[in-house]
């Protein structure tokens, strides 16, 4: 609203995915990699092993190719994308913290230098002078990634800086060392995986074999040391956050669950290959490979996923709200005062009522909502609302709700009555639903999925179903209003069987077999 | 829509203004050199391959430049890193807001610049081999090298000119403008771009100067070259300079034309810079003297360039002038992190010294004593 909002039809946050994810499967590899380099030199020089050697010369040149190329201009990447998405945490990110990132570009810089040097002087450098050159290339890869560690980790556990505003604070923030050595650990994993791809072109047999066994050196221990890293990284994620991850957020739980599956088939596929080295296949090395690089991608998944609706947490959100005041009168606050279409600059509907409620709602849409969802496309909202079947009266309703739903995965609605009116116009013919079939589903468990399980799990532990009376006609009673329930609920118009219905299903799981002992997962914040 | 330029976020400058301002020029300069090298000496490469075709030194000379390609480019991107780290702590503002109207454009230099990365280490690694599309991958690179600085042209004219934002917006909020309609657009990158094949002509200079006991031949083909790109592109630099000049918006145009005093001092070094470089390079082509050419007017040069990236950071706060509000950025220097900042920046730099050393790049090659003879 501050700044313009890129429209994407497909999605801009995909393409942030896209470039993030990319990035960082290569950017780990290329601080393990430094490693796994120099160390290779130094056994292949200690023991004589010329077939080693010249195969590391070779693997130089595919990581300097990988590393150097795609991971410094996906790097920058990232950058640019922020900006594109997220302008105003860009803007902050760089004020708070325009000296660390100075800092690491002095590591970056060195680090650009020293690989060149390294692939270079394979060809021109005594043994000892190289192997200095590796090491230079691997202390400041290494460098580099103490530092971005802290900015990452500060977006999702901001710690004291919020309050004090001091550059080490928000530093050294809780989730910085469990960070920094689960990412360690990921990059000599790596180092590893991508070893084996070169390793596995290699038409010396019995060299593969040893390599290969070599690689698996470096994988398999980072593997199997990312378990007890994460559980300390998870044990510094504030409960609430990590209850998205639970089964609070859908987005958050099912990237936990595939990255803890695809890091279990990094793990099983690179045993495999220990049964028969010499046969490592290159479809086989890339397969590994794309594996880990799910794995990958799912943690940092759910890391953005678990900081919602935070960008930097506890200070803006992921659309450009600041949680408190913000400059310009982009607080949450403010706006829900000025309303947003009065607010925001980059609008050219401003009138919410009138006749002009579709075109301010779209306006609305764009502003509020479009730096994560897309109309159609990724986190298309066409998608939900066809699964929820909810009319304009309904929307609007539920949008009062929007900063519970889903463990408050979306931050709250923030402009006036007329304007979430307006919003709620333009979603509607976004899914048009009419009131008749909206009003139209009849069995319980239809029901809650429709109009409960934005904010309500079917479990034991949650609210409404620790809550609702046991006994059926008050609990029937009792949903009638809503909102003397909880004043943040939908005030929801249910008819008499529609309550009957849905009380007799929730009665009903609530009487299954096990429901109770169900583990305890995210309750709503 | 109203006044559209963002208001900044809340933390205050964590160090005083002038400090930005010295780091953004200084490192501008760097990358703008390195920059050069890749767009002038890919240029060149690729006329020393196709103009001197038949010349089996102009083929030496274009497989020895394209060699360095994948030096220079990343040189130009990782020294690119650092102004654009400073540009957006001053002017952030109006950086985001013409990258998000242009986005796509600008998402896309990231693809070019992995082409571009990969067809130098291309044409770098298959060497001499004859054939091959070396030169055909060469020449889309360049072609990507040089719509890239379109863009960069295009985007920093846009952070420029708020009064257009709005209209560019309402037309479309998708990301696909380009800043076509700026007067100033088409100079101001040719002047970027020929200053490039002049720089990319000093470099065959110097390594002339370096190859010039060894292997006079090919050093005199080279300093030939090399000095004749300096010397045409030089001189068409003042037809696009005076382009450039002529479309700027006239209160503008006249801070180098006496409104303002330092920018005035600046413009007339560069003038006169360039007009001597111009000068000292003919002559010493036409007396071969090699040392002249590849240390006085490099050094000549040098100076141009500094004062022209002066002289364009002036101009942009005279763009901006009546929305920059220098007051709205409170200053709250972080002591506890920039003197570490400052150290680790020195020790950067002694330690890259002590690589080029140990590497053998700072070994003296033996120069010439004298000029050789005509």
């Amino acid at each position: 609203m501050n700044y313009p909002v890129w429209h994407v039809a497909f999605g801009s946050g995909l393409l942030m995915a896209l470039v993030a994810t990319l990035h960082v499967f290569v950017s780990h590899f290329a601080v393990g990699g430094g490693l796994f380099l120099v160390v290779t030199e130094r056994r292949a020089r200690r023991t004589g092993d010329l077939a080693l050697l010249g195969w590391l010369r070779a693997h130089t040149k595919f990581f300097v190719l990988v590393t150097v190329v795609f991971g410094a201009i996906s790097g920058v990447g990232i950058w640019f994308t922020i900006g594109l998405i997220s302008p105003t945490a860009t803007s902050n990110l760089i004020h708070a913290y325009v000296w660390g990132w100075a800092i690491e570009w002095v590591f970056f810089f060195l680090e650009i230098s020293a690989a060149l040097f390294y692939l270079y002087g394979w060809d021109k450098l005594e043994p000892r002078v190289h192997e200095w050159f590796g090491w230079i290339y691997f202390v400041n890869a290494y460098a580099s990634l103490v530092i971005i560690n802290g900015i990452i980790t500060f977006m999702l556990t901001s710690g004291t800086w919020v309050k004090d505003h001091q550059f080490w604070s928000g530093f050294f923030n809780p989730t910085y060392f469990p960070s920094l050595a689960l990412r360690s650990a990921i990059a000599l994993a790596l180092a590893g995986v991508y070893a084996s791809i070169t390793a596995s072109v290699q038409k010396d047999l019995a060299l593969k074999a040893r390599l290969v066994r070599w690689s698996a050196w470096w994988t398999v221990p980072s593997l199997a040391l990312l378990v007890p890293l994460a559980y300390w990284y998870i044990r510094q994620v504030p409960a609430t956050a990590w209850a998205s991850a639970r089964g609070g957020m859908p987005t958050a739980t099912g990237f936990a669950v595939a990255a803890a599956a695809l890091l279990a088939v990094t793990l099983a596929l690179t045993l495999l290959a220990l049964v028969r080295p010499a046969r490592m296949h290159l479809a086989f090395s890339l397969v590994v490979a794309v594996a880990a690089f799910g794995a990958m991608a799912s943690f940092e998944m759910v890391r953005e996923a678990i900081r919602k609706p935070f960008v930097i947490a506890n200070y803006l959100y992921a659309n450009s709200v600041y949680s408190a005041d913000g400059p310009g009168g982009y607080g949450e606050e403010a706006i829900n005062q000025k309303g947003i279409l009065q607010t925001a600059r980059w609008v050219s509907a401003r009138e919410p009522t009138g006749g002009g409620e579709v075109a301010a709602g779209a306006e609305v849409f764009r502003t509020e909502c479009e730096s994560c969802h897309s109309r159609d496309g990724y986190r298309g909202v066409k998608r939900y609302l066809a699964l929820r079947r909810w009319d304009r009266e309904r929307i609007q309703a539920m949008l009062g709700g929007l900063g519970l739903m889903h463990n408050g995965a979306m931050p709250a609605f923030v402009g006036t009555e007329a304007e979430r009116a307006a919003l709620a116009a333009y979603l509607s013919t976004v899914e048009p639903v009419s009131t008749e079939e909206a009003a139209a589903a009849s069995d319980g468990a239809t029901l809650f999925g429709q109009n409960c399980s934005m904010c309500h799990r079917a479990s034991a532990d949650d609210p409404l179903f620790q809550n609702l009376a046991r006994d059926p006609g008050a609990a029937v009673e009792s949903l009638k209003d809503l909102t003397s329930l909880f004043p943040l609920m939908p005030s929801l118009k249910l008819s008499d069987q529609q309550r009957a219905a849905l009380v007799q299903w929730i009665d009903g799981r609530r009487g299954e077999k096990g429901f109770e002992a169900q583990p305890q997962g995210g309750s709503s914040r | 829509m109203t006044d559209l330029v963002p208001t900044i976020d809340p933390n205050p400058l964590p160090a005083p203004h002038w400090v930005f301002d010295v780091l953004l020029v200084t490192t501008f300069v760097l990358h703008i050199l390195a920059m050069n090298l890749v767009l002038g000496g890919g240029a060149l490469a690729l006329l020393a391959r196709w103009r001197l075709r038949n010349g089996e030194i102009g083929q030496r000379i274009s497989r020895d430049l394209a060699r360095k390609l994948p030096i220079f480019l990343p040189a130009a991107i990782t020294l690119g890193i650092a102004p654009l780290l400073f540009v957006q702590v001053l002017y952030g503002q109006f950086l985001y807001t013409s990258s998000i109207l242009m986005a796509w454009p600008w998402f896309l230099v990231l693809l070019a610049l992995t082409a571009t990365y990969y067809g130098f280490y291309f044409v770098s690694f298959r060497g001499g081999r004859p054939g091959g599309g070396a030169g055909v991958v060469l020449a889309c690179s360049m072609i990507l090298v040089l719509w890239i600085g379109f863009v960069f042209s295009n985007n920093l004219t846009l952070s420029q000119s708020p009064e257009r934002w709005g209209e560019k917006y309402l037309a479309s909020p998708s990301g696909w403008h380009l800043n076509l309609g700026e007067p100033t657009l088409f100079p101001r990158f040719l002047h970027f771009a020929v200053a490039a094949v002049a720089v990319g002509g000093l470099f065959l200079v110097v390594s002339s100067l370096a190859n010039w006991k060894r292997d006079p031949d090919y050093a005199r083909q080279t300093l030939k070259l090399g000095g004749k790109a300096f010397t045409y592109a030089t001189m068409a630099q003042f037809i696009v300079g005076i382009a450039f000049l002529i479309t700027l918006p006239r209160e503008l145009r006249m801070l180098p034309l006496g409104d303002d005093l330092l920018a005035t001092v600046l413009f007339l070094v560069a003038v006169a810079g360039g007009l001597g470089a111009i000068f000292l390079m003919s002559d010493a082509l036409r007396k071969e003297n090699v040392r002249v050419a590849a240390l006085l007017v490099p050094g000549l040069t040098a100076v141009v360039i500094a004062c022209m990236s002066v002289l364009r950071d002036l101009l942009r706060n005279g763009y901006l002038q009546r929305h920059l509000h220098p007051g709205e950025l409170a200053v709250k220097t972080q002591w506890s992190v920039l003197p570490l900042f400052l150290l680790l920046f020195l020790g950067g730099v002694a330690l890259w010294f002590l690589m080029l050393r140990r590497y053998g790049l700072l070994r003296k090659d033996p120069a010439p004593d004298r000029p050789a003879a005509p």
